[in-house]
């Protein structure tokens, strides 16, 4: 008896625990067959869990919805690749569709298109279009949409004589030199480029006329090369800082930092954070060059490969898709709606900033569905780092790069 | 001796100025943190920051307890708690086990539980989670729990405490007729009062703070707890630095609490080392 | 006849103490290590993820293909950086303020054993925030206190050594709390009667220091030395957090290349071999240290 007392010991010890630890969970997942699981991510989450009690009454079906801290969205995506244990919906950047989409992960939903007409293509601004597709299937349908636009301190421009925005490439760096000069001490950088993010430099690379070609990387033409050395030259001539500096509302505020590219949030925190400055600043669409694109972001909803109801999930996409329920969650998250139609509504095409964004994303691109991008993104941004920083030379730096891409996309 | 006393307090004195000049340098971002929770937005990121808020508020506390599911968060932060005292309690038997028994192959297991802290976590999540899957133990307590029940850098430091208990003192337990357990309940987990403190406040944090796991077995918020739960609070843009530094400053009173709590015994703790 | 059953019994006993630990490292550290491994040999990315059957062994190509791959490289160095300058300095600073809290037991010593603590309970992004300020070039505390002294802008995360510098400085701020109340809870278990004899034969403070307090501590100071070594060789959450591992990747250590590699880009068999350099880097430091203990006494 006393030999066996080892020998049992171990599975006693296991089974306890396991019965323990099983006592205390999953008490109340409330596993409800008819309804459907959502997962978005971090504020917007918890807010659509507010927005699914009309779907929920129109139609019978309970919704879950998960929110997921932004930061970790991703770790949270890989397990449910991995293990296919993933909700019906999700909501996916738009940056990374390409990616999952080239897993598997998300589901073709081309045969269900005739079905839904809210989510036919034309609904949606053509840039958003691209993160719709990949290869010939359809992947995902936009659901808020973002866009980038130059923030500037009407004042200040006035003072170097620009009563109206920098509308052209040449304008924005007369516009930014002359402030950085104006300045009563060294600390005034006429433009800010966030130096951390990967789109700005895309933004000028397709504003110069380049269109990327995945079958034949193209980062060593003319077009590109003149897109980096102008956003290079800030750097060079002092219009721009490497440095970290002070917080951006911060500096917009005390006039260091007058002009900055950024997207619809900005509004907010601007209103939010610098209510004195009321009246002082406006938004402006992109300077051009050839043209004067921006990119457009935001998020689209998917379904997940292997949910087992698609169709509910499908109608609660339909749901939030439609303009109204578009126009509703605009109000509650301020994100601004995909679907072209509500911008029609008195509240965007009348507010005087959200008109500038409406208009703005007519002209815009989108990331191209390519699931390597933001490696190539973050290449760039440390070959742009070795150009302002290390001093490399531009010429040899994105004939370097391309080839790497070209190695990467083999 | 009067001289060597004046001495002595002249070196205690010394040691005081060094221990509050560095104090005060070595706090200054909890209490930063702390004074951040009562700023609105704007004042946050102002250079240069200041240590007081100039426009107190109490909305950032305001918009945490209406924002969060505070009692479900609680509950599952508070469970999770609980149990990893349990593994705790194993890794203290495992580290009197490599202490103080000798068997074959003592050394070489030892080096197999230190290896499993020499590879990044984020290296055997996937794994882990895939086995944890296998095991049915997705969206439940268990899959969130077990993964860091046991952990070797405390199995290493009670080994390395437990090692120091003198031999003779076990002998002489198991001679009056002690067995093994009794031994180790009221021999040896009194004497090592400091090093269970240690470990307890330790654990604690890692339980208080829990993030990861939670998030990525949970399939439902039913399983969040308050970490997962705060960072929701975090916009893609925005970051909302006022309401995040309430929600530090509040998770971090219990720590607190907790560690005024166990450190007497770190440093009250009686000793029966010199009995040899 | 019972004599043999209890020494069965007793020979038993150590792994009663230890199952209910190994169990749960074996399942869930040392079969997942043993995945990661077999990973390392394998393309796997975000398709192979999703259905095993993308996978393909490659054998030692992703091994091969780091020797050459310059940020790895660069991860190695800044690592074996963070490590040369960084361990010495936690070890040092944690016992000397254990120490220094160990001279008395009032109040003001029980605040500061608090205080002392407070780095490793101060939340992440309060951390980023003020040490982003106390190191910002333009506006930052450090060299608004430099200026006073008529001394120029430090830069220091904008360049790539000085940033290793101030990255190790942050850390060792971080890092000492937890070593402290170790040492502290060692320094109890030192028997007032040594101390009391030594001071009978005379012997000064510092003797005590060096001859007893110190010596006796030496199984302390080799767990923290072994753990702070690990921990330390996978240096991440510093650059994570302060500078991404820039500037021209001056700041990356291994355990961030790995992370960027795996979790950004999705090469999971790349960022498995990464981590399998760094693993064995690990074991033969620690090694070395076993051995060396070895050496000395055993205590």
């Amino acid at each position: 008896m006393l030999k066996k007392k080892g020998f049992i010991y171990p599975t006693v010890l296991a089974m306890g625990l396991s019965a323990v630890l099983a006592g205390c969970g999953g008490s109340d997942s409330g596993e409800d067959s008819d309804a459907i699981s959502v997962w978005a991510m971090g504020e917007e989450g918890k807010l659509l869990n507010e927005m699914t009690a009309g779907y929920e009454e129109e139609t019978g079906v309970k919704v879950n919805v998960q929110a997921i801290p932004w930061d970790q969205a991703y770790d949270k995506l890989l397990t449910a690749v991995a293990s296919g244990n993933g909700p019906d919906v999700l909501q996916l950047g738009t940056t990374w569709v390409a990616e999952f989409a080239d897993a598997g992960a998300l589901l073709d939903l081309t045969e269900h298109m005739e079905e839904y007409p809210d989510f036919d293509l034309e609904n949606y601004f053509e840039g958003a279009q691209t993160s719709m597709k990949y290869d010939d299937q359809i992947v995902g349908i936009p659901w808020y949409v973002e866009t980038r636009t130059m923030y500037y301190r009407t004042d200040l421009l006035e003072e170097v004589g620009y009563s109206e925005p920098p509308a052209t490439w040449d304008e924005l760096k007369d516009a930014a030199s002359k402030l950085t000069e104006s300045g009563d001490n060294d600390n005034v950088y006429g433009l800010d480029i966030d130096l951390n993010d990967q789109i700005t430099p895309f933004i000028f690379a397709w504003q110069n006329g380049f269109e990327f070609d995945a079958e034949n990387p193209n980062f060593d033409s003319p077009e590109f090369k003149g897109a980096l050395e102008y956003y290079t030259s800030y750097f060079e001539e002092g219009i721009s800082t490497t440095s970290e500096g002070i917080d951006i509302v911060q500096a917009f505020k005390d006039g260091q930092k007058p002009i900055f590219f950024s997207g619809p949030w900005m509004i907010n925190i601007m209103n939010d954070q610098a209510p004195d400055l009321e009246g002082k600043w406006a938004v402006a669409p992109m300077p051009a060059q050839e043209n004067n694109l921006s990119s457009i972001g935001g998020a689209n909803f998917s379904v997940f490969h292997n949910s087992e109801k698609v169709d509910e999930a499908l109608d609660f996409i339909a749901y939030m898709n439609e303009v109204d329920t578009q126009l509703e969650w605009m109000e509650k998250s301020n994100t601004l709606p995909s679907r072209l139609e509500a911008w029609e509504s008195p509240e965007l095409a009348e507010d005087e900033m959200y008109s500038v964004f409406g208009e703005q994303l007519e002209n815009t691109k989108g990331a191209p569905p390519v699931k390597e991008w933001e490696r190539i993104a973050q290449e760039l941004l440390a070959s742009i780092e070795r150009i302002n920083i290390g001093g490399a030379d531009l010429d040899a730096e994105m004939d370097e790069f391309n080839s790497k891409v070209k190695s990467m996309l083999e | 001796m009067p001289s060597g006393k004046a001495k002595n307090n002249a070196e205690k004195w010394i040691a005081t100025i060094l221990l509050v000049v560095g104090g005060l340098i070595v706090s200054l971002p909890f209490l930063w943190m702390i004074s951040s929770s009562f700023k609105p937005e704007n004042e946050i990121l102002q250079m240069p920051p200041t240590l007081i808020a100039e426009n107190p508020t109490l909305q950032n506390y305001i918009n945490l307890f209406t924002n969060l599911n505070f009692g479900i968060y609680l509950r599952n932060t508070l469970i999770i708690v609980l149990l990893s005292f349990v593994g705790l309690f194993f890794n203290a038997m495992a580290g009197y086990g490599f202490a103080k028994y000798h068997f074959k192959n003592k050394e070489k297991v030892f080096y197999l539980v230190l290896a499993t802290m020499m590879i990044p976590g984020q290296v055997t999540m996937i794994p882990v989670y895939l086995l944890l899957n296998e095991m049915g133990l997705i969206n439940t307590m268990a899959g969130i729990v077990l993964p860091g029940l046991a952990a070797a850098f405390s199995i290493f430091l009670f080994r390395m405490f437990m090692a120091t208990i003198p031999t003779d003192l076990i002998e002489a337990a198991r001679l009056d007729g002690a067995g093994e357990f009794y031994i180790f309940f009221r021999l040896i987990m009194p004497i090592s009062k400091p090093i269970f403190a240690v470990q307890g406040i330790l654990t604690f944090i890692a339980a208080w703070n829990s993030f990861l796991w939670p998030l990525i077995i949970a399939n439902d918020e039913s399983l969040y707890t308050l970490s997962v739960g705060l960072s929701l609070l975090k916009g893609q843009y925005a970051s909302n630095f006022a309401l995040q530094m309430a929600g530090a400053a509040f998770m971090v009173i219990p720590i607190i609490i907790i560690f005024s709590f166990f450190q007497k015994y770190i440093v009250e703790g009686f000793t029966t080392s010199g009995l040899k | 006849m019972s004599q043999l059953i209890k020494g069965a019994v007793r020979n038993r006993h150590p792994f009663i103490f230890i199952a209910p630990a190994l169990i749960i490292l074996i399942l869930f550290s040392l079969i997942p290590i043993l995945i990661a491994l077999v990973i390392s040999f394998t393309d796997m990315d975000l398709k192979g993820l999703a259905n095993w059957s993308n996978i393909s062994f490659i054998g030692f190509e992703n091994y091969i293909n780091l020797l050459s791959d310059t940020v790895f490289h660069k991860a190695v160095y800044n690592t074996f950086f963070y490590v040369i300058i960084g361990v010495p300095l936690v070890i040092i600073f944690s016992l000397g303020i254990a120490l220094l809290l160990n001279y008395g037991k009032n109040l003001i010593f029980t605040v500061f054993r608090a205080v002392y603590f407070m780095p490793a309970i101060t939340n992440i992004i309060a951390i980023a925030v003020v040490w982003g300020f106390l190191y910002n070039t333009e506006y930052g505390l450090f060299n608004y206190l430099l200026s006073l002294g008529d001394i120029g802008k430090v830069p220091w995360l904008e360049h790539p050594v000085i940033a290793k510098l101030s990255l190790i400085l942050l850390a060792v701020w971080k890092g000492i709390g937890i070593n402290m109340i170790i040492f502290l809870a060692a320094l109890q278990g030192i028997p007032q009667s040594y101390y009391e004899a030594a001071r009978i034969d005379g012997a000064k403070r510092w003797q005590i220091l060096f001859y007893i307090t110190i010596p006796l501590l030496r199984y302390a100071v080799f767990f923290v030395t072994v753990t702070t070594l690990i921990g330390w060789l996978q240096f991440f959450e510093e650059p994570f957090i302060m500078t991404r591992g820039g500037p021209l990747d001056g700041t990356v250590s291994m355990a961030l290349f790995i992370y960027q590699r795996g979790f950004q880009f999705s090469e999971f068999g790349y960022a498995a071999a990464g981590s399998f350099v760094l693993f064995i880097v690990i074991i033969i430091v620690t090694l070395l240290q076993f051995k060396l203990r070895k050496a000395d006494t055993e205590y």
